[in-house]
């Protein structure tokens, strides 16, 4: 019994899991949260509270705004479905990189990065609010709604991330690596494992279970579920290593389409479990497709790969101990602060996102044709993604170059 | 081919580069290699676990022996040929 506890715990972390197959698995339970709690999985809009919450510490009463009207600003975090789906996905992503034994507090050693983690953050936080919704409730879990805002995300955050990859690699931030000549002497090649860790995953594992298990117990179940939910969210995206950022920026650095290709099924399988949900009854989510979405997704695709992750990119690797990444979700509730206060006050709901209509693609070419071009649109992003990669390293094959984007560092250790 | 006969040129440290830093430092620095010539590289960010011997196989370069994890650290012995 033991040994097959252990064998299972090993075949389970100590390797990170197959994205295609965790792309679909959270595909699939991200449909069935929405059918449970009649919302989609997203965070960005908790992180819009959490700046509600700040500003109400500053004196300032976030009630008077109305984007903090439209997100139903009212309670604490534990009163919200979003709320404990956050709280469920920073749990079990702490307890995933403990029980693999991935955690360790990482400080970035050149300055400029912290700098790119706030400014890129901020940058994110606010466009993706601006779009109402990060790469979930605008692309991961938004495209599934049959909501055409998601598609112009899409291209935004397409377009916006090739233009990040640009000044990522300016060489004012992409520094200088750590090279060195190697020191002699034969190394330790023995793979080793932290032995401390996976027992406080577990203790971490049971403290959620706990949490949740009162929840429901004090009647509110769908609080309890949603937890549940976050917390497998949390797992899936550490031990998948899911991040959406690498989805579009690896394509424009290196040509590199892993990523992009196992999203486009997870976004497949979840457009088809959604339309289930959907036909069953529960409303869809639809936002206004207008020059908001398409900004939004600009600034948070150039946002993203500035910071170096987006918000559940952030999530699981500040639970990893990557402290540059709690600075990026601190620019995060910042940046979507600064969204809820403009969106009266600079206009930019009037002039951005209100004239333009909420175009819902069930309503606009029925049931078939909505799920064939969803699901076509993801098999041609796919299929751009597997061309794209062949064509990088043919263009830099013909210019004699590893890579196309070069990033051109030099090293003086190398003369 | 056995670690211990593994002898690398340089050394690459990333501990504490996020992305995609350490794919971008990886690959520009095996590009200026000599033949023959062996880069250890040592990471800390798991996404990199992947992305780096992923591409440095596409471009041609040969992963000397399975990367050597120590805890949260990864230690990967790339030649280039």
């Amino acid at each position: 019994m033991l040994s097959s506890i252990t064998s299972l715990y090993h075949k389970l972390f100590d390797k990170f899991w197959n994205p295609v197959l965790v792309t679909v698995i959270a595909g699939v339970l991200s449909a069935l949260y929405f059918g449970i709690t009649q919302t989609y999985w997203a965070v960005t809009g908790e992180f819009t509270r959490l700046a509600g919450h700040i500003m109400s510490w500053f004196g300032f009463d976030p009630h008077q705004l109305s984007y903090m009207k439209i997100m139903k600003f009212q309670g604490s975090p534990l009163d919200r479905v979003d709320g404990w789906v956050v709280s469920g996905m920073l749990l079990g992503a702490l307890m995933s990189a403990l029980l693999g034994g991935n955690f360790k507090l990482r400080f970035p050693h050149q300055k400029r990065r912290i700098v790119q983690g706030l400014v890129g953050g901020m940058i994110a936080g606010f466009g993706a609010r601006l779009a109402m919704g990060c790469n979930l409730a605008s692309f991961f879990t938004g495209i599934p709604q049959f909501s055409f805002h998601a598609w112009l995300f899409m291209l935004g955050m397409a377009t916006g991330s090739y233009v990040g990859v640009k000044a990522a690699l300016h060489p004012l931030l992409r520094g200088k690596p750590r090279l060195e000549k190697a020191s002699p002497g034969t190394r330790n090649m023995q793979s080793s494992r932290s032995r401390v860790q996976p027992v406080i995953g577990l203790l971490v594992f049971c403290i959620s279970i706990g949490l949740i298990v009162w929840e429901i117990s004090g009647g509110h179940s769908k609080l309890g579920l949603a937890g549940i939910f976050g917390v497998a969210f949390g797992l899936l995206i550490q031990r998948g290593q899911i991040c959406f950022t690498s989805a579009f920026r690896d394509l424009w650095v290196t040509g590199r389409g892993t990523m992009a290709k196992a999203l486009a099924l997870g976004i497949i399988a979840a457009t088809l479990c959604t339309a289930v949900i959907i036909y069953l009854g529960v409303p869809q989510k639809i936002a206004w497709a207008g020059p908001g979405a398409l900004i939004g997704g600009l600034l948070f695709g150039f946002g993203i790969v500035i910071a170096g992750g987006c918000e559940t990119g952030w999530m699981y690797r500040a639970m990893e101990g990557q402290i540059q990444f709690v600075i990026v979700g601190i620019g995060n509730i910042i940046g979507a602060g600064i969204l809820a206060w403009g969106w009266d006050h600079w206009g930019l709901f009037a002039s951005l996102v209100k004239p333009y209509p909420k175009i819902n693609l069930v309503s606009e070419l029925g049931w078939s044709g909505a799920i064939l071009s969803t699901v076509g649109l993801m098999l041609l992003w796919y299929a751009f993604a597997s061309y794209w990669e062949k064509h990088v390293r043919y263009k830099a094959n013909q210019k004699g170059q590893a890579v196309l984007m070069q990033a051109n560092v030099e090293m003086k250790e190398l003369s | 081919m056995n670690g211990n006969q593994i002898i690398p040129t340089y050394t690459l440290n990333l501990e504490g580069e996020p992305c995609p830093y350490p794919v971008v430092y990886s690959l520009d620095v095996l590009e200026k290699l000599a033949s023959g010539e062996i880069l250890e590289i040592i990471a800390d960010c798991p996404q990199s676990f992947q992305a780096v011997p992923e591409e440095a196989k596409r471009m041609g370069y040969v992963l000397l022996c399975e990367p050597v994890q120590e805890g949260p650290i990864i230690r990967f012995y790339i030649l280039k040929p």
